[in-house]
């Protein structure tokens, strides 16, 4: 493909230097890659390539839009409007965290691209573009939420923040995202560096728009003894991936990512774990939950790396999946790679329907056929759910599944 | 007034096969019947029948209740009309508390009467009171849906439903299947409680045993898909002593 027809149409871009420069002179060199390229088997991009996108610009910045979230109370909100960040919501952040721009840091730059794979698309583009460029640093016990709000609403352009968030060593933070933008192409780049026995809650929303692509990249890299809990739920968007790459850096890291996707009509959600026991002594844990209606796709690729030196390995993974219509379809494509010889590991995918006995005693007892429903997809996702144990944090996610029941339910009823 | 339940020359089919073949039975208000039989007879198709479960198709016949064809109702309208069934098989539900289960099944049937839900506070209290005649402890009444339930437990958790559900015509699917006696009794004494001039009982049962506990009106003896006699409780006793044998033969 040439750069010329690629999405987004980068002419405008010049003048980049150092990482930036690279990333955007791989990028014109291999565009999106195809389905041939193994990663992006199940995910294909040839619609991002019909669309008509330009980088958001860094002078056109809207105000925020209005999102559907319940932010947690004395939660600190920073603001990105089609990619672009408001750098005055960084005034309110709180003692202990320290935010820069990245833009022209060229070292913080390379640091950030090292932690996804070389060469990989989102992360080429999203540096070249670049938005928006955020650094933040964390030291100490933070307890106040730090919730990144992304909004946007031309569906012409493509949004490109690219994040970094480093916790010092002994520290602790609550992250959250929330994606519910309009635009095109939304393709977040972050880098998270959990230091030394710091301690990460995390929660991710991806919430866009009906016709949006969201593709984000995040590289995650834990130090010794620290913790990380993470969830991710995919529930907007035409087509999205949530691809993360884990390092277990350190001995006796423990980190939990787990995800849930709800996805109806023609949605695809794909998400895409590598995690890597660098260290022994470490535990891993990952629940993924899917719950696919109409002719929606959902796709999971998780990968567990154990290292030769990485002994006494605990890593857990456990994908199920459950269709509601008979168009729905699921992939999993679970991989253990296991060089050391004294782990524990685990792994699973299933995919399955709703099961009819369970359905016919709930109505047996007068329960309507929708509410059975719901209850037995609820009990199915609350597997996955009740792994949170931050309570700001399972007080953001739990509205995204209700509100997604009742909309599927409210579309049965209306086939009546 | 028309009977609580009549059945009348009901056929119905699994799949292709047809299992029930003409099936004539009235139950009136108050009245506690016995179905037995062989196995294989269809007894356990005619409790899925009236309940109304998808894949048992009735091919002939009706289901009156009060005087209402039940044919064209899905089976939580039946429910809601006062049918309950007790399974021989309790079906777990993990992940589906206990308490928010029963609650939607007694708020579907308070809506469905056009009655207010039903009070948090109040609801626990009933739950309680009921829980406690049939040894069900709060522990149990916590858990998940007949997750991690002993065979006894299950059946006792069934009579919990009844009990909350107050239903007009309750069908007990081998609920003496897997019981000892003392979880017979406390089983037994459960249902005997619900007996009520205005609500009806269809008890399906493979041996007698249970019927020494809930004492039928009327036994009936069904097999090849038809009823072949029907009798007071003493033909249950006749069954008993000589067996299923030649009650075939004798249609």
């Amino acid at each position: 493909m040439s750069a010329s027809t690629m999405q987004p149409n980068l002419d405008q871009l010049a003048g980049l230097t150092g990482v930036r420069a690279g990333a955007l002179s791989r990028w014109q060199e291999t565009g999106w890659p195809n389905s041939r390229v193994e990663q992006w088997r199940f995910t294909r991009l040839a619609s991002l390539e019909k669309m008509d996108l330009r980088p958001a610009s860094v002078a056109a910045t809207a105000k925020p839009a209005a999102i559907t979230a319940i932010l947690p109370e004395n939660s600190v909100i920073l603001s990105f409007s089609n990619g672009v960040l408001d750098v005055a919501g960084l005034a309110a952040l709180p003692d202990g965290v320290t935010a820069s721009l990245l833009s022209e840091n060229d070292a913080a730059l390379a640091a950030l691209a090292a932690s996804v794979p070389a060469s990989h698309p989102v992360s080429d583009l999203s540096l070249a573009v670049m938005t928006s460029g955020l650094h933040l640093e964390i030291a100490g016990k933070v307890e106040v939420p730090i919730i990144l709000v992304f909004t946007g609403d031309d569906n012409g352009v493509s949004s490109h923040p690219v994040l970094s968030v480093k916790l010092a060593a002994g520290a602790s933070a609550v992250l959250a995202e929330w994606h519910q933008t309009g635009v095109g192409l939304s393709a977040p780049l972050m880098a998270i560096d959990v230091g030394d026995k710091a301690r990460l809650d995390y929660a991710k929303v991806q919430h866009e728009s009906a016709q949006s692509a969201h593709l984000a990249a995040t590289g995650l890299t834990l130090g010794e003894g620290s913790v990380f809990e993470g969830f991710q739920i995919s529930v907007g968007g035409q087509l999205a991936r949530l691809e993360t790459h884990i390092t277990l850096s350190g001995e006796n890291a423990d980190c939990t990512l787990s995800a849930i996707y709800l996805g109806r009509a023609k949605q695809h959600h794909d998400i895409t774990t590598n995690m890597s026991h660098a260290k022994g002594h470490c535990v891993s844990n990952q629940i993924i939950r899917g719950v696919l209606d109409d002719s929606a796709r959902g796709v999971f690729q998780g990968k567990v790396h154990v290292a030769p030196d990485a002994q006494k390995t605990d890593g857990q993974q456990m994908s199920r999946a459950l269709l509601l219509s008979r168009k729905a379809e699921a992939d999993a494509k679970p991989e253990l790679e296991i060089y050391a010889d004294d782990v524990l590991c685990a792994h699973g995918a299933t995919v399955g329907e709703l099961d009819e006995t369970q359905l016919f005693y709930l109505t047996s007892r007068g329960i309507d056929r929708d509410t059975a429903r719901g209850m037995l997809i609820s009990a199915f996702l609350d597997d996955a759910i009740d792994s949170i144990s931050h309570p700001a944090l399972a007080a953001l996610l739990r509205p995204v599944t209700t509100a997604w029941m009742t909309a599927s339910n409210r579309a049965q009823t209306g086939d009546k | 007034m028309a009977p609580l339940l009549e059945i009348k020359d009901l056929h119905a089919s699994v799949g292709d096969t047809p299992i029930l073949k003409g099936i004539n039975l009235t139950i009136n208000a108050g009245e506690i019947h016995a179905i037995m039989g062989p196995n294989g007879s269809g007894k356990s198709t005619m409790s899925y029948v009236l309940a109304g479960r998808d894949g048992y198709e009735v091919t002939g016949g009706d289901i009156l209740m009060n005087g209402v064809s039940m044919l064209e109702m899905e089976s939580d309208e039946r429910a809601r009309a006062g049918m309950f069934l007790a399974f021989q098989y309790p079906v777990e539900l993990p992940g589906v508390g206990g308490m928010s289960f029963l609650r939607a099944a007694v708020n579907a049937r308070r809506i469905e009467a056009g009655e207010d839900e039903i009070d948090q506070l109040e609801f626990v209290k009933l739950v309680r009171a009921k829980a406690k005649h049939l040894s069900i402890n709060d522990d149990m009444l916590k858990r998940a849906v007949n997750v991690g339930f002993s065979g006894g437990e299950k059946k006792r958790y069934e009579i919990l439903q009844m009990a909350l559900l107050e239903p007009v015509l309750s069908v007990l699917d081998e609920t003496d299947s897997g019981l000892d006696v003392d979880a017979l009794k406390i089983v037994s004494d459960g249902v005997n409680l619900l007996r009520d001039p205005a609500r009806s009982m269809l008890v399906i049962t493979h041996y007698q045993r249970l019927l020494n506990h809930i004492v039928p009106d009327y036994v009936h003896i069904l097999a090849g898909g038809k009823i072949r006699r029907t009798g007071g409780k003493e033909l249950a006793l006749e069954v008993e002593e000589s067996g299923y044998v030649g009650i075939d033969d004798a249609a």
